[in-house]
């Protein structure tokens, strides 16, 4: 175990460089750079720019340089000091940028994660328990509602509906009044209200994925001998569920937690937008739109790296979850 | 209302073209600055100190109970600024103006800047900060006179050695990442040596004669003063070359945490609203936590309490105690936190106004005037400094704009393109709008396809087998149109471009993201434009004419890279009008310039548009009151800035 996670580990570093180099060079592909967006958004409001402010402000940030004399520096900065650079749309360091914004991600994905597992889970292994019964399709058709429809589209049906019934617009998680006076007890209720929106439109957009995947696997692992041996047995169909199929249907779920570290960090973007959620991953995508490459680099650089390490952890979860992986890698 | 506007028209055209002057062409003749101080009061600040008695100030204020007596923070009984325009009411204190915001570093900026000089509704420039000045007879220097006992937000001295400072350290050495402005270099491109005279004086000096001074600084600049009290000790450091001490020391007095010099002074020194850093604005943006941002979620701006100005019955302004921002992620959601009162006031689309009447909160629309040229969505710019020379002959040729401009039925084009609700029109200044002209927004503006043939084959074109118009010497011609891909045009090109095939031009469409767009802009590569990202059109061509006059901008499709040297026929003619217009100082030699420069832009149409422009929707809650109906939506006036919030109230 010692030596499949050491092994793991080194492959860690040549990976992140080079996906670390190729985020570089991707994000400067677009022509122009932050002054050039800099200066077409600045100029829509009204402001006027000689050639020479354009030049100045290409100094300041030293745009100048090559892509790869940048990339040099920002890595550098990020090896020796731990610095990530520095963001030009904010005019400060790219971490308190990020830091903004991150304890809310973390919030909001992490409840958002536990509700799609929480709901997902239950259903999987009931539809698979009850195969083509009409609890099966109802629940099926549940489930993929969050998927077939996109989510701007959901979340503007219930934003509506919300108005309608309420006769409040309920955008973001904080009211003005949360904003104004900080959290308070008396604003709780209205606060778990106002994340049941993005709750229900980000989480509903995942739990088709799991559903099926765990009906799948479970359908699976029910025609199994070992399954068969268990019922011979006499084991009641609870333990059979929980204890046997379960278990290794949790393969593939546990597999693709890799991927939930990264959006934990990120965010939904699209419903964040529409739902007006201050969460990481409209700040990735303005620094996208806007060039601003260290901010952007960075976010993609540690999603990066949470993905890498999400992938070596659900390896390691998964060898410790099931005992073939173990004797592969021994044997 | 429409009497109002027609009111309001024909005074802006008025005082745009004599009034703005006035206060230099009365005081060429007077010699001491006392009587010129008189003089150059703008008429629209009432003279009623002597009918106020006492001063009284906001109960929030009375209630924090540490700024002390009001008539201390005022500046001197004699130099407080009353604001007591006739469509004002004496207003009440209290509650707060909701809004809400995208990202934009000037949004909450433009409502509460407060210049030197300011533009008045009815686009006159009277005086703000500085209550008035004087010029000598050569117009080559400028004597400002400030207020006395003016204090900044911090309730430290405003005095004459702020604007010096700011000028001579701030801009001399680009601090503020600008350096001296285009009004502040005379003919020659020398920038103006200023000088203190005393605390409340101060003078702007040209080399040559700088005639339109006060107007141009109006315009180009708010940025006149800096707290230098506040600054001095960190920019002394930094120009000495210890910038890391420097900026730790400003980052440690703002709260901030710039990390280089150039961002600091970008920020801190042009952008300076938004940082609680001393101000003369009627608002500073709080300092607490969770409120101090303009990138977090809320910010809020609260009242100054040493703010300079009145009303008429002495209650210092503002009356509104805080004006609060939500922000938003699009001007959509501006649109829903309106329906439900949430925000009390956003600029809106026509689209949107039925639904808004509907809503809840039902707010008020009031319609101000925009200044644009015909409505900008469907103004059409052919690149006529193109290289290709038979493109560039062909635009440059009248009778091919002249086809291009009648071949489109406009009643039905306005009618797709807003439903009705716009006229059809043509590129030129509205109603209201100094320029105007009936035979303008008229011209070329009937729909006749035949005599559009006629005019692109005296344009050189030949009618080619494909049914499609070729250049003389059989090569396709193909008009190839770009445009901003967040611009949308693509939805005018479809309304468009059956009437360019059915009268023979075959044309092709793109959309590309503006830094695209910009590069090719400056690339010289564009041939033709729908939607440009730097309109046709202007307040005024004495204010503001960097869109329409060849060689000002780097980003105007229709002129290309064409400058002076480059320039023939009538583009020459008016980049030399233009010229003459910065150089003269006489009111009526000016009128005369800008009627010839007008004159050239009739005669030419150099840029063609569809639709006439709709006026901008302000939606308003009823609540806000003293908001004026009519105005003008400009940027060059700060847009709502020139309705000034600090008279604004809220009554339930």
């Amino acid at each position: 175990m010692l030596k499949y996670t050491g092994k793991r580990l080194l492959m860690f570093i040549p990976t992140i460089i080079i996906i670390s180099l190729v985020i570089f060079f991707i994000i400067q592909l677009p022509p122009g750079d932050f002054v050039s967006s800099y200066v077409a958004a600045m100029t829509e409001e009204g402001e006027i720019f000689s050639a020479e402010d354009v030049q100045l402000l290409r100094d300041r940030f030293g745009l100048d340089d090559s892509w790869g004399v940048q990339y040099f520096n920002w890595i550098k900065g990020i090896v020796t000091r731990g610095d990530f650079g520095y963001s030009f749309e904010y005019g400060r360091s790219v971490w308190s940028v990020i830091t903004d914004t991150l304890a809310i991600t973390i919030f909001v994905s992490v409840v958002i994660m536990i509700f799609q597992y929480a709901v997902s889970l239950p259903i999987g292994i009931y539809c698979a328990n009850h195969q083509y019964s009409a609890g099966d399709y109802f629940w099926s058709f549940i489930g993929f509602i969050g998927t077939a429809t996109p989510n701007f589209l959901l979340a503007i049906i219930i934003m509506y509906l919300v108005y309608v019934w309420s006769g409040n617009v309920y955008l973001g998680l904080f009211s003005t009044e949360m904003l104004q006076n900080g959290m308070r007890w008396e604003y709780v209720p209205e606060f778990l209200g106002r994340c049941l929106i993005p709750l229900l439109v980000i989480g509903t957009s995942g739990t088709c994925g799991i559903i099926r995947t765990v009906r799948a696997q479970m359908l699976d692992e029910q025609t199994r001998q070992y399954t068969l041996t268990a019922r011979a047995k006499g084991c009641s169909e609870a333990t059979i569920t929980y204890k046997y199929c379960l278990r290794a249907a949790m393969n593939p779920i546990v597999s693709g937690m890799a991927g939930s570290l990264r959006s934990i960090f990120s965010g939904a973007t699209v419903s964040a937008i529409v739902l007006n959620l201050s969460l990481q991953g409209p700040v990735l995508l303005d620094a996208l739109k806007s060039q601003d490459m260290y901010l952007a680099g960075t976010i993609v650089l540690i999603q990066a790296v949470l993905v890498v390490t999400g992938t070596l952890l659900s390896d390691i979860a998964l060898a410790w979850l099931d005992p073939r992986i173990r004797y592969a890698e021994r044997s | 209302m429409k009497n109002l506007k027609k009111w309001m028209a024909g005074a802006l055209a008025l005082t745009l073209c004599f009034g703005t002057l006035a206060g230099c062409a009365d005081t060429t003749d007077k010699a001491t600055p006392t009587t010129t101080v008189e003089a150059t009061q703008d008429t629209t600040e009432k003279p009623t100190t002597g009918k106020i008695t006492a001063y009284s100030e906001a109960p929030f204020i009375t209630k924090l109970g540490t700024y002390g007596k009001v008539e201390d923070r005022l500046p001197d009984p004699e130099d407080i600024m009353i604001e007591a325009d006739d469509y004002l009411k004496i207003g009440t204190y209290g509650g707060e103006l909701k809004r809400a915001a995208t990202s934009s570093s000037w949004f909450p900026g433009k409502i509460i800047e407060e210049g030197l000089f300011r533009f008045n509704l009815d686009g006159s420039v009277g005086p703000n900060v500085a209550k008035g000045y004087d010029v000598n007879e050569d117009s080559t220097v400028y004597t400002i006179y400030l207020r006395k006992g003016m204090k900044w937000s911090d309730g430290e001295p405003f005095t004459a050695d702020d604007c010096v400072w700011f000028y001579n350290v701030v801009l001399a050495n680009k601090l503020d990442s600008k350096g001296y402005r285009k009004c502040h270099l005379d003919g020659n491109g020398n920038p103006a040596v200023v000088e203190k005279v005393d605390d409340y004086t101060f003078t702007f000096t040209f080399g040559v004669p700088k005639y339109n001074f006060i107007q141009a600084h109006c315009v180009d600049m708010k940025w006149a003063y800096a707290p230098k009290h506040y600054f001095e000790s960190a920019v002394d450091k930094i120009l000495a070359g210890n910038k890391d001490e420097g900026l730790a020391e400003i980052n440690e007095k703002a709260g901030t945490d710039f990390v280089d010099v150039g961002t600091m002074g970008s920020k801190l020194l042009y952008n300076f609203w938004n940082y609680h850093i001393p101000t003369l604005n009627p608002y500073v943006i709080s300092n607490e936590a969770g409120k101090n941002s303009i990138e977090g979620d809320y910010f809020e701006f609260v009242r100054n309490p040493y703010y300079w100005k009145v009303d008429a019955v002495g209650q210092q302004l503002p009356y509104i105690d805080k004006i609060t921002y939500a922000k938003v992620s699009s001007d959509d959601q501006k649109v829903l936190l309106l329906m439900d009162g949430t925000i009390d006031m956003s600029l809106v689309g026509i689209a949107d106004v039925p639904t808004l009447l509907e809503s809840d909160a039902g707010p008020r629309i009031y319609e101000w005037t925009d200044v644009n040229w015909g409505d900008v969505k469907t103004q059409v710019m052919f690149n006529l400094g193109i290289e290709d020379p038979h493109l560039n002959e062909l635009f440059n040729n009248p009778d091919f704009r002249q086809a291009m401009s009648i071949c489109v039925d406009r009643e039905e084009v306005a009618q797709l393109y807003s439903n009705g609700w716009q006229k059809p029109g043509q590129c030129a200044p509205g109603e209201g709008v100094p320029g105007h002209r009936d035979s303008w927004s008229k011209k070329w503006t009937e729909y006749d396809v035949d005599k559009a043939k006629s005019l692109f084959e005296s344009a050189g074109l030949v009618m080619g087998k494909d049914g499609f118009y070729d250049f003389a010497d059989g090569t396709d011609f193909v008009l190839n149109i770009m445009s901003v891909s967040s611009y949308k045009a693509g939805e005018f090109y479809k309304i468009l471009e059956p009437y360019y095939r059915a009268a023979g031009i075959k044309c092709t469409f793109k959309d590309i993201d503006r830094t695209n767009f910009d590069n090719e802009v400056r690339s010289n590569s564009i041939e033709c434009c729908l939607h440009s990202c730097s309109p046709f059109g202007t307040v005024s061509v004495g204010l503001r004419s960097n869109s329409i006059v060849p060689g000002l901008d780097t980003n105007n499709v229709w002129c290309g890279t064409m400058d002076k040297s480059t320039a023939t026929g009538d583009l020459l003619k008016l980049i030399e009008l233009h010229e003459q217009l910065k150089e003269s100082g006489d009111e009526e030699e000016r009128n005369a310039i800008m009627e010839q420069m007008y004159d050239l832009y009739e005669k030419n149409m150099w840029v063609l548009a569809y639709v006439e422009t709709a006026p901008s929707y302000n939606a308003i809650n009823k609540r806000v009151k003293n908001v004026p109906e009519t105005m003008i939506n400009n940027d060059v006036y700060r847009n709502e800035g020139v309705a000034h919030v600090q008279c604004w109230y809220i009554e339930e």
